[in-house]
């Protein structure tokens, strides 16, 4: 019955129980629960979740099912985005250097962008963000739509997203080169100017992104910048290093912080432009529940009572 | 990021009664961080904020834009290429052969006039086009270990081909990039009065004090049968080989200049500065340009309009969104969560 289900629906079916002859179903379905309980503990066992109780099992869809979607769809295109968006720059570099293959980035940054410069706020914000209030998701079971709809990743988004990776990727190539054409900058200045960018322009690309700030976002997304500039001072203090001194040769150029400031905000845009627009003209279900929620607190017409959160600014 | 209210790891079955205080004992602790209940702050994007970040924008950039045209503006540059008009007439026909042989008159004449009062220090440059001191062989074709101490000065790995002499012998400096050092000199006068021409301090003073020693001395330099370029004084160490450290200090684009010295007297309008170089370096061989370059420098560097309009574009373009957005807002307003938006009140016969 578990696989006609599947099949005639074209969904992904959630099957949950508390018999310990049902673990076959369960490990046909693509989510299976299981109640701990009288019975024992296969049904656990063999579960992608368990918990204690049926009741417990409206919050697991409506409130962490729709958590835990928006945030791994979101991730999935950030993640694709921040990788490439690094290896995009890299290349239009190449274009330059006679197909040579040479990266202007150093070995050490390249290793630290990926593991230190821009994968806390990754993760905090996977763990930490989160689009409504648990209270508006139980009120408004409808809401758990946006899953069934894929609006949180799907082809088009993808494509969407590498469009917009190719134009931040060349606006961070060709705006410090057009700023620095006929110049005597360096190749290693060159490669930590685009390194300090690049972690720039993805931080405040996921900034732009984030629902709900608590402290820890704070200190992750602007901490990482200022890691990496104490990562970048640290290498550029070692004289064996061929980039030896090239960011406190930079610093001191206004030019510099000018390229960075230009660089972020014509990136992003494109990008913020289609926000609005699409907030304007097609707002999504979250977008307007969102706004409901923050903006018309203690509101009759939403009925929803104000959140445990400081509520957001209006 | 699995978050289920009540405990699941470690419930019992057994007798099941379900009693009120018993399910309480399950229950884990309470704290604002696993219940993600943290104070927060939950920006939404009303038309105020809209309007606001385009305005900022604008304001921010446009005078920016309008300060860095100025200051480009104020730069005074003369550039004045010369490898095409200093070879002989009777050699326009092979080039190579003319910059290759030892015996012909590599001198060459140039006059430059001054458009613009330029005041000191002037930055005299040399720039060459389509040399590609970025490709990935070349920049790796040096020794830095052994560039710094004297000590060091058999190694050589990473050289290749310029790491020995024939009898096996380690050149100091080794690698293409030194080999390849640009050799052109300049001699500035204007009428019968020479214009002195500092040497000093062009380089960075980092490399000068920790990447090149002060023990270090050429050696075997420019001594196999290719020449690539200029050769070295045996007697001075390398942290005072200034022309040197420019030039090993790779560019990063294919055309680049580098500092050969500065003037320090201002030049007026209308002065005719007589320049005698010497068109050694070839360029010839794989049809580059060298350009003669002075420049006086301002707040922003040297004479470069992409900032400035670059700047003004992206200001004149966010003041465009934001006028055009509160139009947007004025004509076609949207209550702000308003329930009727929702897809299921939309079209209620279902999605």
């Amino acid at each position: 019955m578990c696989r006609v289900c599947v099949y005639k629906t074209n969904s992904n079916l959630s099957f949950s129980f508390a018999g310990a002859n049902d673990v076959s179903m369960i490990q046909m379905a693509d989510v299976g629960v299981g109640i701990c309980g009288q019975e024992g503990r296969q049904a656990v066992m063999a579960s992608d979740f368990a918990m204690g109780q049926f009741c417990f099992l409206k919050r697991l869809l409506l409130v962490h099912g729709h958590w835990n979607y928006q945030r791994v769809g979101y991730l999935v295109l950030y993640n694709f985005y921040r990788n490439a968006v690094f290896v995009l720059m890299l290349f239009w570099y190449v274009l330059c250097a006679a197909f040579s293959t040479i990266s202007a980035v150093t070995d050490w940054s390249s290793v630290f962008y990926s593991v230190i410069y821009t994968s806390v706020p990754t993760i905090v914000v996977g763990i930490l963000d989160k689009d409504l209030s648990h209270k508006t998701l139980l009120c408004y079971p409808k809401l758990y739509g946006a899953g069934y709809r894929q609006e949180s990743y799907n082809l088009h988004l993808f494509w969407i997203t590498m469009l917009d990776t190719l134009w931040q990727s060349l606006v961070l190539f060709y705006v410090p080169l057009f700023t620095y054409r006929n110049s005597s900058i360096d190749i290693w200045s060159m490669g930590s100017l685009w390194t300090i960018s690049v972690v720039v322009l993805v931080n405040v690309h996921l900034a732009m992104d984030i629902r709900r700030w608590v402290l820890i976002t704070h200190v992750a997304t602007w901490g990482s910048i200022f890691i990496t500039y104490m990562c970048m001072v640290i290498i550029d203090s070692i004289p064996i290093f061929p980039n030896y001194w090239t960011i406190y040769h930079l610093a001191t150029s206004r030019t510099y912080w000018l390229t960075i400031l230009l660089t972020t905000i014509l990136a992003l845009l494109p990008r913020f432009f289609c926000k609005v627009i699409h907030q304007i003209f097609w707002p999504s279900d979250i977008q307007i529940a969102r706004e409901a929620e923050i903006l018309r607190k203690g509101s009759d017409q939403v009925g929803l009572k104000p959140d445990h959160d400081i509520n957001g600014r209006v | 990021m699995n978050n289920v209210n009540g405990s699941v790891v470690g419930s019992s079955s057994g007798s099941g009664d379900g009693s009120a205080p018993r399910r309480n004992s399950k229950r884990p602790k309470y704290s604002r961080f696993t219940q993600q209940e943290l104070p927060a702050c939950k920006p939404i994007l009303t038309p105020k904020w809209v309007i606001s970040v385009f305005t900022l924008i604008g304001v921010v950039f446009v005078p920016i834009g309008i300060a860095s045209l100025m200051a480009s503006n104020d730069v005074v540059e003369i550039v004045d290429r010369y490898d095409n008009v200093c070879v002989p007439p009777n050699m326009t026909n092979d080039k190579v052969a003319y910059i290759q042989n030892n015996e012909t008159d590599k001198s060459c004449r140039r006059t430059l006039e001054v458009p613009k009062h330029m005041s000191q220090p002037i930055y005299v440059y040399y720039q060459l086009d389509n040399f590609y001191q970025n490709h990935r062989r070349y920049v790796k074709s040096r020794n830095d270990a052994q560039l710094r101490k004297h000590s060091q000065e058999n190694e050589t790995s990473g050289c290749d081909p310029e790491k020995r002499t024939k009898d096996g012998a380690p050149i100091v400096p080794c690698g293409l990039i030194a080999w390849s050092l640009f050799n052109d000199t300049y001699i500035f006068a204007i009428g019968n009065k020479n214009l002195t021409v500092n040497k000093k301090g062009i380089s960075w003073k980092s490399d000068r004090d920790h990447k090149f020693g002060k023990d270090v001395l050429p050696k075997n330099f420019q001594s196999g049968p290719l020449i690539g370029g200029g050769k070295l004084d045996d007697t001075k160490p390398l942290s005072e080989q200034e022309d040197l450290i420019v030039w090993m200090r790779t560019a990063a684009l294919p055309t680049f200049r580098k500092l050969y010295g500065r003037i320090e007297q201002d030049l007026n309008a209308g002065d005719v500065i007589t320049v005698t170089l010497e068109n050694n370096y070839n360029t010839y061989s794989f049809s580059g340009k060298k350009k003669l370059v002075l420049s006086t420098s301002s707040w922003l560097g040297g004479k470069n309009d992409f900032l400035g309009i670059a700047y003004l574009a992206v200001g004149g373009l966010c003041f465009f969104l934001a006028v055009a957005f509160t139009i947007v807002y004025l004509v076609k307003p949207r209550k702000l969560g308003d329930p009727s938006y929702l897809s299921w009140n939309r079209n209620p016969a279902g999605h």
